[in-house]
């Protein structure tokens, strides 16, 4: 008999988190990806995603934060191989598990998908097919992508769904419309994790849930990412969320990383304006309201053409800004990308200077 | 101002609103929180009298609007406006923005909001005095509302519900489907608007943190029961319903 | 001058704006814009006299005289076709403005208001779906009796409940939209909803349900004319011609074959510029 559930890709004695993620190498390694959308006559349009830098690393929670247009679906799509056909790759690597994806074809990038890397979408009336019982599509994807006979499927599957904490024998045997958005959501995730990605791509998973219901939602799929250690990329423009559960972040803007580093980090020294506002520019429960919200001027779909790409909302820029500023390191895993940085640092530079 | 007195509806047997009760104020903005589902949408469609309640009283300046029918009914929503969850599905496609914006103020010809008094005559004067008290430029008249974005059509909507100066502007989820980075601008700029027209708010949503922001007042609705109601200072007080308290522990960041 | 510059310009961008048609729409448009051309002018450069028995001549093949030869009683058969698409499109534009002006009113009231209205409305669009249109147009037809305001009657009464159908379906879902519960809330009266708001709405997919109906109607009147019920003799219509023909089929196919072929390339182009309106109105609900 097979074994139900495959162990031994949980480590055996599982390091300190922090510790852990320094060691590994990268599972995902996007390396200069810039994606553009073609026109009708098979010319270069307009650059959607410019020269990103990102990598995951096994077993980690990475939150890609933006706002609509920024990119961040785009990347989710390249790399599952599902950009639709006016948009091509122009530059760049993404490497999974010592692969290429890029190039890959398309029956290859297939197995690869649901098997290795997973995906949750946000609309979670399409992961499943209307007219087919949801325990019939999870044998069917189980007997697509392993060599197992139906009782174990079955059973793999019936043990999946209690994994997720819903009443198993129920969803087997409803159809989709019979549950509700968070139990189909939840089904989904059975859906995923069944195979033991190494990745799952959560693209918005609960954005058309409500409050409650995408809350149990995350924490579940941060209980089984730890106990299957598996690396997860959270697509969301929730703030909230994405600060909550994560372990680092990435913040676009226009097609643009204009941030990226350890959660933490980030929540407590916000360096790039962008991410401040952000994190400034949405009402927070606290005892003390505040008179007024900080508002970020101007609207999502500004974007600069040159340079940084939160140039024309960005209360700090100058001149500078039209050049395209390059990722720095600005602490222990902390990256940004902004001119406003250096010039401070030169401030601080100039002022030590002085006092010395 | 707002009296609502055990107000039930259900839609084919399917309770939606149970005995819910409560009153405001003018100038008051009260919030209206709850998961999908929990009726508060319900609600707000009965205040304005889209729909009609299967018991109980709502009245707005003592006008009972149940028993209100066609050209009555008309008349007395001059003083209920509504600003919509999603601004591209409230504007209609095929008008400019102008048209838009004004249409209420064509629809009540004999209103005359204060700070439109001097143009009441120019259709397109007091469509560019809106936009500019939404903060919106004048040069956005002419434009259909697909030419603009989501928070500049938020705006366009904003501006139609206070065209008339309404006694209650009823905010429908308002910023839910707009980006973060908007989300604080539409807040700000209704909470100014509140002040300078004295307007009363029933300000619908799921997020906690922004109805704390914007109202005086919260109330809890679960499956159709109103099951909290509290001032919003008191919104940490150890004596709210416990599913107010879950609330409050899935927003307050740790 | 001037007015010809104005006139030439405005067919020059039309032409430019065409860019982004399909080749099959920008042919039927042609072919349409010729067809109509010819119905306009045609019948001031007539080579005979379309009337004209002349026995004589009869069933003669196509010659410098007869570009297209001569029928059974020596008529000529080029002229009666040109005369003849006058009656065909004359009376299908009349057919289809009427079903328009009849449907689009009702489907409107119908769809908004609901009630009784609607219940018999849609009562009567069953009753009438349940049957084939044209065999019901042959019945109405005959129970009038030849002629072709009893033909033009028939069609309509057998065309208006598809444009009801459908100006009611997108009045039904269009009315719980937000834009017109916030049009409501704004105090607009009910026939300002209808006419403002709604109307706008339903604008192009009538449009292309009607480019797409211009050849079924046409097909209609040409059979109902064909079986005697339509257009009568002397009236050249390609209906008619058709039915004229039919003894001579086997010996002399052309005088079917001409009108035959007028009639398809009307259809034709229309349903081809009807197929690219629908692409690109995206009106899937049709």
């Amino acid at each position: 008999m097979t074994t139900l559930v495959d162990f031994s890709r949980k480590p055996t004695n599982e390091p300190v988190k922090g510790e852990f993620l320094l060691q590994s190498l990268p599972l995902l390694e996007i390396k200069n990806l810039s994606i553009s959308s073609f026109g009708t006559k098979k010319k270069e349009d307009i650059k959607l995603v410019k020269n990103i830098n990102l990598s995951i690393k096994p077993g980690e929670m990475l939150g890609l934060v933006g706002e609509s247009g920024s990119g961040k679906s785009l990347t989710a799509c390249a790399l599952l191989g599902l950009l639709p056909k006016s948009l091509k790759v122009t530059e760049g690597q993404i490497k999974f598990h010592g692969r290429e994806l890029i190039n890959l074809s398309e029956k290859d990038m297939r197995r690869l998908r649901g098997n290795e890397i997973a995906y949750i979408f946000q609309n979670y009336q399409g992961s499943f097919t209307p007219f087919i019982k949801i325990g019939k599509q999870l044998i069917e994807a189980l007997r697509s992508h392993q060599k197992i006979s139906k009782q174990d499927a079955k059973k793999k599957a019936l043990l999946w769904l209690e994994r997720v904490k819903l009443p198993a024998n129920q969803v087997f045997s409803s159809y989709p419309h019979q549950l509700s958005g968070g139990q189909l959501q939840r089904a989904a995730l059975a859906a995923a994790l069944m195979f033991q990605p190494l990745l799952i791509v959560a693209d918005e998973p609960t954005t058309a849930l409500d409050v409650l219901t995408s809350e149990t939602i995350l924490d579940l799929l941060v209980d089984l990412q730890k106990e299957y250690n598996c690396a997860v990329l959270l697509i969301s423009h929730n703030l909230n969320h994405v600060l909550k559960r994560t372990d680092s972040i990435a913040v676009m803007y226009g097609g643009q990383i204009v941030e990226k580093g350890l959660t933490n980090e980030i929540r407590k020294n916000p360096f790039h304006p962008y991410t401040k506002l952000l994190l400034q520019a949405r009402p927070v429960l606290s005892r003390v309201v505040p008179e007024k919200l900080v508002v970020i001027p101007g609207e999502p779909g500004l974007v600069a053409k040159e340079g940084c790409a939160f140039a024309h909302r960005c209360p700090k820029s100058f001149i500078k800004c039209s050049i395209l500023p390059k990722m720095k390191s600005v602490g222990d895993s902390h990256w940004i990308a902004c001119h406003a940085k250096d010039s401070e640092a030169d401030d601080t530079n100039a002022s030590s200077k002085k006092c010395f | 101002m707002l009296q609502v007195k055990n107000v039930s509806k259900s839609y084919r047997l399917t309770p939606v609103l149970n005995e819910i009760t409560f009153q405001m104020q003018q100038g008051e903005s009260l919030g209206l929180i709850g998961e999908s589902g929990s009726g508060k949408s319900t609600m707000a469609k009965l205040i304005v009298g889209l729909e009609h309640a299967d018991g109980g009283q709502i009245t707005l300046n003592d006008v009972d609007f149940q028993e209100l029918r066609g050209a009555e009914l008309r008349k007395a929503r001059r003083h209920v406006q509504v600003v919509f969850q999603d601004p591209l599905a409230s504007l209609n496609p095929k008008l400019p923005v102008w048209k838009s914006i004004i249409e209420p103020l064509e629809n009540y010809p004999d209103v005359v909001p204060s700070f439109l008094k001097e143009v009441r005559n120019d259709r397109k004067k007091m469509a560019g005095i809106l936009l500019e008290k939404v903060g919106l430029d004048r040069n956005l008249l002419e434009r259909y509302p697909h030419q603009l974005s989501g928070g500049q059509r938020q705006r366009v909507g904003i501006a139609r519900g206070i065209s008339l100066q309404p006694n209650l502007l009823i905010c429908d989820e308002p910023t839910s489907s707009l980006d973060v980075s908007i989300q604080a601008q539409i807040l700000n700029l209704l909470k100014e608007l509140k002040k300078e027209f004295n307007m009363s708010y029933l300000f619908i949503s799921h997020d906690m943190a922004s109805v704390q922001y914007m109202c005086d007042r919260i109330a809890v609705f679960k499956q159709g029961v109103l099951v909290d109601l509290f001032l919003s200072k008191d919104l940490f007080s150890d004596t709210r319903h416990p599913y107010t308290k879950t609330l409050v522990e899935v927003t307050v960041e740790s | 001058m001037r007015f010809f510059y104005a006139f030439f310009k405005k067919t020059y961008l039309t032409v430019m704006k065409m860019k982004n048609w399909s080749p099959a729409a920008l042919l039927g448009l042609i072919l349409l814009i010729t067809i109509v051309m010819i119905t306009a002018i045609g019948p001031f450069f007539l080579p005979n006299n379309p009337y004209m028995v002349n026995m004589a001549e009869r069933l003669s093949s196509p010659s410098l005289t007869y570009p297209f030869g001569t029928d059974h009683m020596g008529r000529c058969i080029f002229s009666r076709i040109v005369i003849g698409s006058q009656a065909t499109l004359g009376i299908t534009v009349l057919v289809i403005t009427t079903v328009i002006l009849i449907g689009i009113p009702i489907g409107l009231v119908s769809g908004y208001i609901g009630g009784r209205l609607d219940s018999i409305v849609m009562r009567m669009a069953d009753g009438l779906i349940a049957l084939p249109e044209f065999i019901l147009a042959i019945a109405i037809a005959g129970f009038l009796g030849p002629s072709l305001t009893n033909l033009m009657i028939s069609v309509v009464l057998v065309k208006w409940i598809s444009y009801t159908r459908v100006v009611r379906g997108i009045v039904l879902s269009e009315r719980e939209k937000e834009y017109v519960l916030a049009a409501r809330v704004g105090g607009c009266p009910t026939w300002k909803i209808i006419t403002r708001h709604l109307l706008p709405q339903i604008i192009s997919p009538v449009l292309v349900l009607a480019t797409l109906d211009v050849g079924k109607v046409i097909l209609i009147i040409s059979s109902l004319s064909f079986l005697g019920l339509g257009a009568q003799p002397p009236a050249p219509e390609w209906g008619a011609m058709l039915s004229d023909g039919r003894p001579y089929f086997q010996t002399i196919p052309e005088l079917m074959i001409y009108p035959g072929m007028a009639i398809i390339i009307v259809v034709l182009s229309c349903n081809l510029i009807g197929e690219s309106l629908r692409d690109k109105l995206d009106s899937k609900s049709i």
